[in-house]
């Protein structure tokens, strides 16, 4: 009986925080190591995920997708004096923007975060030899002012409604940096401390700092004694990275994981597979987010000029279907470029329902009204035959686009699969257009203007470099106006209506065949809380002070 | 007959056979093995689909005979070409000796440290239809043949430049030279010949090699692209589903297994067979 | 002997220049850049910051003038920075070599430990059952996808028994000696267990044809007991062929484990290498692939080395390393 008891309590002491006693270190798993931990250099959505928990930007989204604060005191607005409308040298208008810091605010070497942290940001932002590789941002700020310590002023070049979102402007430590960035602005990128001096608590504003780093494989962090905000729950946080979702599942099973975050860890049929086994271990949650899958079609594809063919590819697509059966109808069918979780997402966009018979009369309609060997043409012989390609070795897009490949084939329209890897793709095919049909996914923010990707000004060509996101070749002049104006628009609702008009075109014209906006698997441990997703680029992990167990 | 002579058979017999009468076995059965059936997705070994179904509802068995097909193809018209270049270079630079055979041994060294990924890479960009490929779904296929012939000669050529190293020496080539035979006759009825064993075993080996090659090519994404199957591709894309439809990895995983194994079988088999000192 | 190694030393540099030279060409071939690839995942970058970014990394210049720069830097022993990691070469690879070092070492002396003794058995014990199922499993080893193989026994050892990690290395703070080596014996047995029967088979070929041999009969004859013949003279002249295979496995595996490595998620050399080749980094790419050449050719001048070593009939007269 004693034996019985002392083993009982050796298996509860080897069980242990299992059982509701206190934790104190969390490990996340997720699938791709930062390469650098510089905040501007190069974009990387494992290097954010990272340092939200570390770093806190002026702003961010919330998860209702949101403008808020998080850096400063109160978010400046028009409406409460924080900004203001001022004339430029050269006769144009701007926007002041003032943020006022939180007294408290410090970073992990007790040096209170300051104004000029912030210039510091600017600066090597707009340093065109920094190696920033998006300085688009900072230029549009014309000067950054300390008004005091904790006053910045920012003087935006113009007037547009996001003009309080400094979300993606990350402070940096005047006093650890400026030395390192004066001496060299060239060669800054390598003799930053984030790289050099990792482990420096003088780089971190937010609940925690990063302690240890193994290249490759794990970050550690552990609680910054000077934040200023809600104190954390773990003391410890290690972030390790398995690339194989098919090991990181193996991992999170045996236990060398407790959470595989949401939105860099499982495939969404990895999940579902996963919650039909182990539904009582794990909360399943499938956030839809703002990563828009859809289909582009070139626009130069003289079969694709006609837009009864356009639409006839919609209506010939059981895209409900689909999501039902492949998705549990987790990720929702889109209806446009706006996700429907998104304020200004317009439901009364056009909807092309499944309708085999509508999608055949279309088509007859445009001229593809005899059918040879399955397939049909024209009068001239042209055949409705396409290649279809996108990004080889990603398992679900391969699985999607085979599925549409047998729904066409029923409507006499023939597409080739060519994928191919990651790297040639976008590198080349994609951005010099070289594809008939490309189906790949934008990830953007809440309410963000499709400037890049739907303005006529934006088609790669080989005279700007290949540069812009514009690949199916859209040049719509209504599209153009749109855009210049919803950017200038700061009433909401006047903005609404336009964002309305441009979703209805997006959709009547079918320039591109939108899917469904993929979901984020949280796969979230019994007894962990405090876990909000936000479907958005501001991950849950800027919220992790908040995570904690049940 | 032996027994690894039975064994490997047992196992390459089946497999070349699934091979040839795939489509014909499809006719038959009245099944397109591309089929989508979403309603039938993951369904587990029944009469109807002894071997499961796929993600897309798709018949394994069905798939795994066009995958015996796809990776056959690969493995043996790769080892053939592999083969050929090998035996070309290995019989000049062992027949002439001298500087052609420093530089050819020379560059065979640097092939052998050459990467693979970036030739794949630049392989994978290069439009087939630009090269005369009809068929695009094939593109995977050419281009993995092509990397295994790029990258596996140089094993061939040292095999064979060190048989024919061996066989120049032998009387009936001196005899030959003597008679005044052309070098070039000398090499292709004398020498080559001779050096049939060690090629063939060669080349068998390689047709093993490039099958477990191209599921490592898959496990990157890097190899034949679907909806064609091949055993590579089943086997990375079942390894997701690992718990929920275990049956998808092993077979694919098996039939690599088995084959590979019995093709080795097969060439230990044939080395022993005619090794002439036995 | 001495004279001999300077002559292989110098080739090995000619072959290593002309690598170099073809490895830089053919990232150079590579379609898209990385300021390309930076672009096209973020829509915010304008075709000013293309055009900056592309002009601050060198890459507007003509392929050859860059590598000319390359190796004029790394004559004067500048290896360059990394691009995607912003740190010189060695400090970058640094540690991703001692992982891949303990890696190869640990399933090298395993493979041969488990190899070797197999291929004996087998040679000494021809056509009996036990010969039998070393072939078969010597045959099945060769045979099995690697990530197959690694997945099977995470799924086992991990998570259904749950003996040990499925992830090759511990996080900071609790990788002590032992944990580090708990978490390797999945990796490493992978490894071993497909190169082992490797070198069973050539170890049973080799131990059968020196068994085979007149002097080994006559050591027989006079006497001498079978363990004594086995592992005395069989096994000294049958590792000689055995030696080039075990080298070339050797090199092989230091670029060569990717699959293991990313299944097990252990950052080593495969791993690097290959992020560093998708990533166009010249210069991180260049750095390991000629050390995985130089590796290659460092184990084949090793097999000579040992060539010598067991059978001193064999001298250095037989040149290149290219077995007859």
């Amino acid at each position: 009986m004693r034996l019985a008891g002392l083993a009982a309590a050796a298996l509860l002491a080897l069980l242990g925080p299992a059982h509701g006693q206190a934790r104190d270190t969390l490990t996340v798993g997720i699938t791709q190591f930062p390469a650098t931990l510089h905040p501007m250099i190069d974009s990387m959505a494992a290097k954010t995920y990272v340092l939200h928990m570390a770093r806190r930007p002026l702003t961010t989204y919330d998860k209702d997708w949101k403008l808020v604060c998080l850096l400063c005191v109160e978010l400046p607005t028009f409406e409460n004096g924080g900004a203001r409308r001022v004339p430029l040298p050269d006769g144009k208008e701007g926007a002041e923007v003032t943020f006022r810091l939180p007294a408290d605010a410090k970073w992990g070497d007790g040096t209170p975060v300051v104004a000029k942290d912030a210039i510091l940001a600017w600066e090597v932002g707009k340093h065109p030899r920094s190696g920033v590789a998006s300085g688009e941002g900072y230029r549009r700020i014309l000067k950054v002012e300390a008004r005091d310590e904790k006053t910045i002023v920012f003087t935006n070049d113009r007037v547009t409604f996001s003009y309080n979102d400094f979300s993606q402007f990350d402070l940096l430590p005047d006093h650890i940096e400026r030395a390192r960035f004066e001496a060299d602005p060239e060669t800054y990128r390598r003799r930053t401390a984030f790289d050099t001096d990792t482990t420096n608590p003088a780089l971190y504003n937010g609940p925690y700092r990063i302690v240890a780093v193994q290249p490759g494989a794990s970050i550690a962090l552990e609680t910054n004694p000077h934040w200023h905000g809600a104190k954390p729950h773990f003391r410890r946080i290690v972030v390790r990275v398995v690339e194989n979702t098919a090991a990181l599942e193996a991992n999170l099973l045996s236990g060398s994981i407790d959470y595989v975050a949401g939105e860099l860890g499982f495939t969404l049929d990895q999940a579902l597979a996963l919650e039909k086994r182990q539904g009582q271990r794990f909360d399943f949650n499938y956030v839809p987010s703002l990563l828009y899958e859809h289909i582009d079609l070139n626009q130069d594809v003289p079969a694709f000029k006609d837009r009864r063919v356009r639409q006839a590819l919609l209506h010939a697509a059981d895209r409900e279907g689909l999501v039902r059966q492949l998705f549990e109808g987790k990720q929702p069918v889109a209806r446009a470029f706006v996700n429907p979780r998104d304020s200004i997402f317009a439901a009364d966009t056009p909807v092309y329902a499944f309708d085999l018979a509508k999608a055949q009369a279309l088509l007859a309609e445009a001229g593809y009204d005899r059918v040879v060997d399955g397939i049909r043409q024209n009068a001239a012989g042209e055949r409705l035959s396409f290649e279809f390609g996108t990004t080889a070795g990603n398992r679900i897009r391969e699985t999607v686009q085979q599925v549409l490949q047998s729904q066409w084939r029923r409507a006499g329209i023939e597409v080739r699969i060519r994928n191919e890897p990651a790297r040639v793709y976008f590198g080349e095919t994609l951005r010099q257009r070289r594809f008939q049909m490309a189906m790949y996914a934008w990830f953007s923010s809440p309410e963000s203007v499709p400037r890049t990707t739907l303005h006529s000004e934006s088609i790669p060509t080989e005279a700007n470099g290949w540069a812009g996101q514009n690949q199916p070749g859209i040049r719509s002049a209504a599209m153009d106006a749109d855009i210049d104006a919803v950017e200038r628009e700061l009433d909401p609702a006047a903005r609404k209506v336009i964002w309305a008009r441009m979703q209805k075109l997006y959709a009547e014209e079918a320039w591109v065949l939108p899917l469904y906006y993929r979901s984020d698997p949280f796969v979230v441990p019994k007894w962990l809380a405090g876990i909000e997703p936000t479907g958005h680029q501001y991950y849950s992990s800027l919220r992790v002070e908040h995570w904690r167990p049940r | 007959m032996r027994l690894r002579t039975l064994v490997a058979s047992a196992i390459l017999l089946p497999a070349l056979c699934a091979a040839l009468f795939a489509p014909l076995l499809a006719t038959l059965v009245g099944y397109d093995a591309g089929a989508v059936d979403l309603m039938q997705r993951y369904a587990p070994p029944s009469l109807a689909h002894p071997l499961g179904t796929d993600e897309l509802g798709r018949d394994v068995a069905m798939r795994l005979a066009f995958g015996a097909r796809v990776s056959l193809t690969v493995g043996i018209a790769a080892a053939l070409a592999a083969a050929s270049i090998g035996t070309a270079v290995g019989l000049v630079s062992g027949y002439a000796g001298g500087r052609v055979d420093a530089v050819l041994m020379r560059m065979t060294d640097a092939v052998l440290s050459l990467p693979v990924l970036p030739v794949l890479i630049v392989l994978a960009a290069v439009d087939p239809a630009k090269l005369g490929l009809p068929d695009a779904d094939a593109a995977g296929l050419w281009r993995i043949v092509a990397i295994v012939a790029a990258f596996g000669w140089p094993k061939v050529a040292r095999l064979v430049r060190a048989a024919t190293l061996a066989l120049r020496a032998r009387d009936f080539v001196r005899a030959a030279e003597a008679l005044g035979a052309s070098p070039a006759r000398i090499v292709l009825a004398h020498i080559l010949p001779n050096c049939a064993a060690p090629i063939l075993v060669a080349t068998a080996l390689a047709v093993g090699g490039t099958i477990l090659f191209e599921s490592v090519l898959s496990f990157l994404g890097l190899g034949i692209q679907p909806p064609l199957p091949s055993w590579g591709n089943m086997l990375t894309g079942a390894q997701e589903t690992i718990w929920q439809a275990p049956w998808l990895a092993l077979w694919p995983g098996l039939a690599i297994l088995l084959t590979v194994a019995a093709i080795n079988l097969a060439a230990d088999d044939l080395q022993e067979r005619l090794d002439p000192r036995r | 002997m001495i004279r001999h190694a300077g002559a292989r030393a110098l080739q090995g540099l000619l072959v290593l220049f002309a690598a170099s030279f073809a490895i830089y060409m053919l990232l150079g071939l590579m379609p898209g850049d990385p300021i390309d690839l930076m672009a096209s995942g973020n829509p915010n970058i304008t075709p000013e910051d293309v055009q900056r970014l592309r002009e601050l990394h060198g890459l507007d210049r003509p392929l050859a003038a860059r590598y000319a720069d390359w190796l004029f830097a790394l004559l004067q022993g500048d290896l360059g920075y990394s691009r995607i990691f912003s740190k010189p070469i060695l400090a970058t690879v640094g540690p991703y070599l001692a992982n891949t070092a303990w890696l190869m070492l640990a399933s090298f002396v395993l493979a041969l430990a488990i190899g070797l003794p197999l291929g004996l058995l087998a040679a000494s014990r021809r056509g009996g059952w036990l010969d039998a199922a070393i072939n078969g499993f010597a045959f099945v080893s060769a045979a099995v996808p690697t990530f197959w193989l690694g997945l099977l026994l995470i799924v086992l050892f991990a998570v259904v028994l749950g003996w040990l990690p499925a992830s090759a290395l511990p996080p900071p703070g609790a990788d002590g000696f032992w944990a580090r080596a708990q978490a390797l014996i999945l990796p490493v047995a992978t490894l071993a267990l497909v190169e082992a029967g490797e070198y069973a088979r050539h170890m049973r070929a080799a131990a059968s044809e020196a068994l085979a041999q007149d002097w080994i009969r006559t050591a027989r004859a006079k006497g001498a007991s079978p363990s004594r013949v086995l592992w005395g003279h069989v096994l000294r002249n049958a590792l000689i062929p055995v030696a080039t295979v075990a080298a070339l496995g050797f090199g092989g595996l230091f670029s060569g484990a990717l699959v293991t490595e990313t299944i097990f998620a252990y950052p080593g050399m495969g791993k690097l290498i290959y992020d560093a080749i998708l990533a166009s980094d010249f210069n991180l790419a260049l750095a390991c692939l000629l050390m995985a050449a130089l590796l290659v050719i460092m184990a084949n001048f090793a097999a000579d080395l040992v060539y010598a070593a067991l059978d001193p009939r064999i001298g250095f007269s037989r040149g290149g390393g290219d077995e007859p």
